[in-house]
């Protein structure tokens, strides 16, 4: 299955590659916007019907209830560990990293962003790193599922609510939707404010990283 | 990215499935999966057709390869510490 995966997303990238540098065939909004969310809501509308016919996963969320919560909070607090030291270990300026860290995957936020507070440096890396967030997860999402049922869920961060979240109903199972979503739902929410907080701890002192 | 958009199809996929669930079961499995390649090949495609993310890829690829997999290592072992008190499993 991950071949296909693979495959799809190494055809979307040449196509999408040939279609900027080389013949515009499409404007390449069709595709990266139009044809994405049209999959998109498609996808989790067939998920939501699968989720609300299966009746355990709704008797499990019922137990669950509001502590579902906990696990945005846990990926939250658990990124934002990781930038600082992901800072120490590239010997880069701590707030910006953990301004970059603290975007959960949601790269078309934490870029702009990024870039209006620390500089457009910062905002392609923190396009980059967020951007391989959400790449890491679709790839390692076989293996990281015999870590643990909810492992993708945590590495997809804010992505868990939309790019992410078919790929790891498909594999977690449909009871996952819920946990998955809410978590993705709750990290979008926060990303902005997290960035933002982050950043008025410091200025960046030295501008060149790297 | 606009809520709506995902919560709208979300929710009203649920109401469909909730009055089918008594009818019989429906596979969805493979056109699902059919979907989900036409949703990665559009992910590649805005790749791709991004140059500024291409071009930077080079000077911040590093970098950013170690903070999304601390991320994501970090992340995933706070969740599995959480489980429990999540009340998964």
């Amino acid at each position: 299955m991950i071949k296909y995966i693979l495959a799809a997303l190494m055809l979307g990238g040449i196509a999408g590659y040939l279609d900027a540098n080389w013949a515009t065939v499409v404007n390449s909004v069709w595709v990266s916007g139009y044809l994405l969310n049209a999959s998109l809501m498609l996808l989790l509308f067939v998920m939501g019907v699968a989720f609300a016919m299966d009746k355990n996963s709704i008797s499990k969320i019922r137990r669950t209830g509001p502590r579902i919560l906990i696990v945005p909070l846990a990926i939250a607090l658990g990124t934002i560990l990781s930038g600082l030291v992901s800072a120490l270990i590239l010997g880069i300026n701590v707030v910006a990293t953990t301004a970059v860290s603290a975007g959960y995957g949601w790269y078309t936020l934490t870029g702009p962003l990024v870039s209006q507070i620390f500089g457009a440096k910062w905002g392609a890396l923190g396009f980059a790193a967020n951007f391989l967030r959400e790449l890491l997860t679709i790839l390692t999402v076989s293996l990281m599922v015999k870590v643990d049922k909810y492992a993708p869920t945590a590495s997809g961060g804010a992505t868990a609510m939309d790019t992410t979240l078919p790929i790891i109903v498909r594999y977690c199972g449909s009871d996952t939707l819920i946990t998955a979503f809410s978590s993705g739902f709750v990290l979008s929410i926060i990303a902005p404010f997290t960035i933002m907080a982050i950043a008025s701890l410091g200025q960046v002192p030295n501008p060149l990283f790297l | 990215m606009n809520f709506a958009l995902l919560v709208v199809p979300l929710v009203a996929g649920m109401f469909l499935g909730y009055f089918l669930r008594e009818k019989r079961k429906v596979n969805l499995g493979k056109a699902t999966f059919g979907i989900i390649l036409v949703l990665i090949f559009s992910l590649g495609f805005g790749i791709g057709s991004n140059s500024e993310l291409l071009n930077s890829l080079p000077d911040v690829g590093l970098s950013a390869v170690v903070i999304a997999s601390l991320a994501i290592v970090f992340s995933v072992v706070l969740v599995k510490a959480v489980k429990r008190t999540a009340g998964l499993e």
